[in-house]
């Protein structure tokens, strides 16, 4: 029997590139099965998953993707789920493929509803998505790709933006759309949250998608090291930030956590875990002076928060990090603090180079940001956080989208900077089975409370 | 910055109310855009105090017809302060204390030019939306429209939080950097040109999300139907 999807000796590269970016591509997929297609930032999975939707623009392209019938459908759901909820309620949002392919209204809401259904969402039509956890929101997607009724489902980074809950949710609605005969295709960088589900793996290797091979399921390096949390004697024991019975959120009866209380030292290393919504990103904000507490009181080395105090003490890296990049050259962006702060040209430059160096990348400082590849941009924006050494350090869930190599590169730096600098950093993160051994203080934001351990 | 926030907030936050709640009388949706259009429209035509003063009762009027929250009103108030104030000044500055009633009267436009956009989108769904836009605009168009207003609080997001970091790298963009113009290169280069890319960045994304389901395969998108606890009432069957 064919299988469902077969690629043969597939390449492709973007209009106006040189280079492949995905390259002799083979692998099979048959009906009821799960396979996952892992390897590094800009491999080429989500370019990859595009071509079997048919939605690549007309770069270069060699080879053959066949389907064993020319009536297999193919849905795919992209990674960010904010972008693609169109509608303010779960009918409306479900709807909307359905709506573009012409389905006479009548028959909307009974097809809706089973693919509702088909997702565990058993809601009414009228609710908002707004209100809908993550988890939720990407069981909504899903739904919305499964009323074109596709043969094949494609994921691209599902695990990305899903804390446990999602990602347990997720899995046994997979589970339950491949022993119902649907092909289902992840792309990801985590393989190992969807162990027990998949099949068949294909793992890139070298630089370039040069070949497939199946694998068995491979562990995916998790961010640590022989490194352990800093003994007690060996921190300074200078406070830096005091929280106490602080309460967050935008409205006052409906806060994200309430009487939080911690306090952390200079050079310790913190990990704020939490899942999504929990009011992780909050708590950073709160730190910066960006936003106040509903109530109690923070303090920021001794001082309430506040941009002028905080200026060139603390610095702030947001998630999808790359945002942030304006400049022409990589040793521009790095060194732009040092410049607002009157800091001579040989002088900045040096200091720049030097911490392009700590991070890795120090032969990318001539070299445009904009042009590089995502791992790439995150260690410049790193960079750019950290060149002025600051005695905080605040990171929205560093290794968002990163893949091992990289993600490696930014915790040996954030290890430095704590060890050398003694710089304070804290971190997000929304995966609860993480916690690096050196970690010295652990933040868990669960049920409106904070729990501080280690 | 975190005004504008606030206020997209509870926007959504009463469009996921006003969702929820019973429906009683309402007004038709294609006859509430065109009151807000009138609206918007007569606050960029009226010049004088007591013309204003009166589209502002109107406005108050249309308010309570589409039953929005007091919410949104408390934080558009308090946006209308504060550009009311950086208007004042600027006229101020410009035109001395002759310009301060002119400047009044172009923050209170401006204010009655957005109002009934806002509270008009606050009662409104994208599918009355694009339902009733579809019979004077092709699908295409009613379909950005309807997608440009509901992704406008995520881009707004992304805008605050481009705007904090670049300040906390040292920016000079604070409100107070407006006013020295040897400031004004890095509200180019560390606000505006960040934020561009990525709302050219986020069209990209929404415009691929939108054709992986089938967007642009038929002329002619039919609508999703008005349902009243649909999925409840056909289990129960």
């Amino acid at each position: 029997m064919a299988p469902l999807l077969d690629i043969k000796d597939f390449s492709y590269a973007w209009p106006g590139e040189t280079d492949w970016t995905c390259q002799r591509v083979n692998l099979e997929v048959n009906a009821g099965e799960c396979c996952c297609l892992t390897g590094s930032t800009g491999s080429g999975k989500s370019t990859l998953a595009l071509a079997l939707k048919d939605m690549l623009p007309s770069g270069r392209r060699e080879g053959k993707i066949l389907f064993s019938s020319p009536t297999v459908k193919v849905g795919l759901v992209l990674q960010n789920p904010e972008t693609q909820l169109f509608a303010t309620t779960v009918g409306e949002e479900v709807a909307f493929a359905l709506e573009n392919q012409g389905v006479s209204p009548e028959l909307m809401p009974e097809i809706v509803r089973d693919s509702l259904l088909s997702v565990g969402l058993d809601k009414d039509f009228n609710t908002p998505v707004a209100t809908f956890s993550m988890g939720q929101k990407y069981r909504v997607l899903l739904a919305s790709v499964l009323v074109m009724q596709p043969d094949l489902l494609i994921l691209d980074e599902p695990a990305a933006q899903l804390d446990s809950s999602g990602l347990a949710e997720l899995r046994v609605v997979l589970a339950s759309l491949v022993k119902q005969g649907t092909a289902v295709l992840l792309c990801e960088h985590r393989p190992q949250v969807f162990s027990g589900l998949i099949n068949r793996q294909w793992t890139m290797s070298g630089e370039k998608l040069s070949q497939y091979c199946s694998l068995g399921m491979s562990s995916f390096g998790q961010v640590d090291s022989p490194v352990q949390g800093h003994s007690e004697n060996s921190l300074d024991s200078e406070e830096v930030v005091r929280v106490e019975g602080a309460s967050a959120g935008t409205l006052v009866d409906q806060p994200l956590w309430c009487d939080a209380s911690f306090a952390l030292k200079a050079g310790q290393r913190v990990l704020i875990q939490g899942a999504n919504g929990s009011g992780k990103s909050t708590l950073l904000r709160l730190l910066t002076g960006l936003i106040k507490p509903l109530k109690g009181q923070i303090t920021v080395l001794g001082q309430q928060p506040s941009r002028k105090q905080l200026s060139g003490h603390l610095s702030f890296m947001l998630q999808n990090p790359q945002r942030q990049l304006f400049e022409e050259r990589v040793v521009d962006e790095v060194s732009f603090s040092l410049r607002r702060k009157g800091i001579s040209k040989s002088e900045r430059e040096a200091r720049s180079i030097s911490v392009l160096h700590q991070c890795g990348i120090a032969d990318l400082a001539e070299r445009s940001p904009h042009k590089l590849s995502y791992g790439q941009k995150h260690l410049v924006t790193l960079a750019s956080v950290i060149v002025g050494n600051p005695r905080i350090l605040l990171l929205d869930d560093p290794f968002a989208g990163l893949d091992e190599r990289f993600r490696q590169a930014v915790w040996k730096t954030m290890l430095n900077w704590s060890d050398e600098i003694k710089t304070t950093v804290i971190w997000t993160s929304h995966h609860d089975d993480e916690v690096p051994a050196a970690v010295d203080v652990l933040l868990t934001i669960e049920g409106g409370k904070i729990a501080s351990s280690k | 910055m975190p005004l504008q926030s606030d206020m997209v907030h509870s926007l959504k936050q009463s469009q996921a109310e006003s969702h929820q709640a019973d429906r009683g009388f309402r007004i038709p949706v294609g006859i509430n855009l065109i009151l807000s259009l009138t609206l918007a429209g007569s606050a960029i035509a009226l010049r004088s105090p007591y013309g204003l003063a009166g589209l502002a009762g109107v406005n108050f009027i249309y308010f309570f017809l589409n039953r929005s929250s007091w919410l949104l009103l408390w934080k558009a108030a308090r946006v209308f302060f504060w550009q009311s104030l950086v208007l004042l000044l600027l006229h101020y500055l410009r035109f001395s204390v002759d310009g301060l009633v002119p400047g009044l009267r172009v923050s209170c436009q401006l204010f009655l030019a957005f109002l009934p956009g806002m509270i008009f989108l606050q009662g409104t769904n994208r599918s009355q939306l694009v339902r009733v836009t579809n019979r004077f605009l092709s699908a295409r168009s009613a379909f950005v429209l309807g997608a440009s207003l509901h992704f406008l609080p995520l881009m707004i997001t992304e805008v605050k939080e481009i705007y904090q970091v670049q300040v906390l790298r040292g920016s000079r963009i604070h409100p107070c950097d407006i006013f020295k113009p040897w400031c004004w290169p890095d509200w180019v280069s560390c606000l505006i040109v960040p934020c561009t890319v990525q709302a050219l960045a986020l069209a990209g994304e929404i415009a691929q999300a939108a054709k992986i389901r089938d967007f642009g395969l038929c002329a002619q998108r039919t609508c999703w139907p008005e349902t009243e606890n649909h999925f409840k009432s056909k289990r129960k069957l």
